[in-house]
């Protein structure tokens, strides 16, 4: 599996989004990268039509995922969300009180910012590969390679700098932040989802529905089982078809 | 016989350049030996010299002694550009333990000195600063460096008369690199910017008329915003960051001063001398 995958071809005349997100199906969860899984949830919550393409090929930032709109394309799943929101008139947050709104800013970048490096470290340094959970697995000098890579990333941005233990203690904060604001909502802020409720829902999945062996996995259900209900409910209500898109069946949806 | 007299004096000259940088650099490096009196109760505070505009030009160290100011705990600076075992900037001495990172310090020193600046808040509200301390310290952070460091050249202007051109330069290559694996330097200036703002949104919508994040009583995460913001609103006075702060969001401003006058009423006193 390279990087420098092929250049899909798509109809820019039509009002579809194309999705590009990396073939990183897991045998629990449709994508075991967050930001996939966060942007898929967001189009199914905002009822906009569009096509998944799972290729390798990466955003013009040399990540994923990235949307293609009418000859556009736009890279980094919250740049995406703005560039939707505008073009569909769609606002998921509007029923949130200008307090709330900036809660669910700060609430975004926690999950995004700071648990999603606690969920890289743990993947790539500590956890075996054989549970990284994926549908079909790496050649083992790609794992390596990436391995090495995301160690630089981790050292750079400040996380791989810390031991397992101090990074499972920030994780646990982070994770008892979400629970204790949650509470006993149905979504973060109530009976109504918003756009963060994507992000956390993209996060959370891949400690309680993928990383299943993981002590992240275990801590939730033990100390915060709210959140494990949470996932379950954003699951239940954005993913009916979440088995089909595992086996491959459904076509990632195409409304 | 031919003389290579011109490539012998270049040769010399580059000689010199680079005996003259690695002393420069080593002066700022030197890792003098610290000594600490273990039989005291007292905090050291292990951080880089002060600032002319700001007590620190790093966020971490301001954040963390205001923290100490806002609890009450007794401690000394130490100034020295001794990183800790991470590699980073500050940490602390006490009776005979090294601790870096600036939360890993707090949760220290709260439990050390039976403190929690916290205590005051709802187990949501904890939730709630949980998350604007992560927002501002793992997003916000690589804004301003991107801002400072990565777009543009870096002005010494404020910064510690130790800091030469030449540690700068050396400063500006590693975040750099820190900034491209961390994400924030892959967008360009104006999404940078545009991040940014939505982030002194947030906190300004939350903070509103408030004294402070959440109330009349300063929390932890009061102490890592003003670490933060006060490089901005104090020390980048003619950045694109302050005047939409000034502009859009004064309360932020407001914010910054009362901090300042309750927690660091000797703020003139401690600069470096301009």
């Amino acid at each position: 599996m390279g990087l420098r995958g092929s250049k899909p071809t798509f109809d820019d005349s039509s009002n579809v989004v194309y999705f590009i997100q990396i073939p990183l199906r897991g045998l629990r969860v449709p994508n075991l990268s967050p930001f996939p899984l966060k942007l898929e949830t967001y189009l199914r919550m905002a009822k906009i039509p569009h096509e998944s393409i799972m290729i390798s090929t990466l955003s013009s930032k040399g990540k994923t995922p990235w949307i293609r709109h009418r000859g556009k394309d736009v890279a980094d799943s919250q740049f995406c969300i703005e560039y939707l929101n505008k073009q569909f008139g769609v606002n998921l947050n509007e029923h949130l009180t200008k307090e709330q709104q900036a809660v669910s800013r700060a609430i975004l970048k926690m999950v995004e910012e700071n648990l999603y490096w606690v969920l890289v470290c743990y993947r790539w340094f500590f956890c075996d590969p054989k549970d990284l959970g994926l549908a079909q697995s790496f050649p083992w000098l790609i794992y390596a390679f990436i391995r090495r890579r995301v160690r630089g990333f981790a050292n750079g941005q400040g996380m791989g700098r810390h031991s397992p233990e101090e990074i499972f203690q920030i994780g646990k904060l982070d994770f008892k932040a979400l629970s204790d604001y949650l509470g006993e909502k149905k979504f973060l802020f109530g009976d109504q989802p918003s756009e963060t409720d994507c992000s956390a829902f993209g996060m959370l999945a891949q400690f309680v529905f993928s990383n299943i062996e993981s002590p992240h996995c275990a801590l939730i259900k033990k100390e915060f089982p709210n959140l494990e209900r949470y996932c379950h409910t954003m699951r239940n209500t954005f993913w009916p078809d979440w088995d089909q898109v595992l086996k491959g069946d459904a076509s990632s949806t195409k409304l | 016989m031919h003389c290579n007299c011109g490539n012998t004096k270049l040769l010399i000259a580059a000689a010199g350049a680079v005996a003259a940088s690695a002393f420069i650099l080593l002066k700022f490096c030197r890792k003098k030996k610290l000594t600490f009196n273990d039989d005291s109760n007292v905090v050291y505070l292990v951080q880089l010299p002060r600032g002319k505009r700001v007590p620190s030009i790093s966020p971490f160290p301001l954040k963390l002694e205001t923290y100490l100011r806002v609890a009450k705990i007794p401690y000394e600076n130490v100034f020295s550009s001794q990183f800790s075992t991470k590699g980073k900037t500050p940490w602390i001495h006490h009776r005979g333990t090294d601790l870096g990172d600036s939360q890993f310090c707090i949760e220290y020193l709260n439990k050390q000195f039976n403190v929690d600046i916290n205590a005051h808040l709802t187990k949501e509200q904890r939730g709630v600063a949980r998350a604007f301390l992560k927002m501002v310290e793992e997003n916000l952070y690589w804004v301003l460096a991107c801002a400072r460091w990565v777009f543009g050249s870096p002005s010494r202007a404020g910064f510690p008369s130790s800091m030469n051109s030449l540690v700068l330069y050396f400063i500006q290559r590693k975040v750099k690199q820190y900034a491209y694996a961390q994400g924030m330097a892959r967008h360009s200036a104006k999404e940078v910017f545009h991040i940014g703002k939505l982030d002194y949104q947030a906190l300004s919508d939350f903070l509103g008329d408030k004294k402070f994040l959440f109330g009349d009583k300063p929390c932890e995460t009061d102490c890592g915003v003003f670490g933060m913001l006060a490089q901005v609103v104090f020390n980048q006075p003619d950045s694109p960051h302050y005047e939409v702060i000034k502009k859009e969001f004064p309360n932020l401003e407001r914010f910054c001063w009362s901090m300042r006058e309750a927690y660091w009423p000797d703020w003139d006193q401690v600069l470096e001398k301009a």
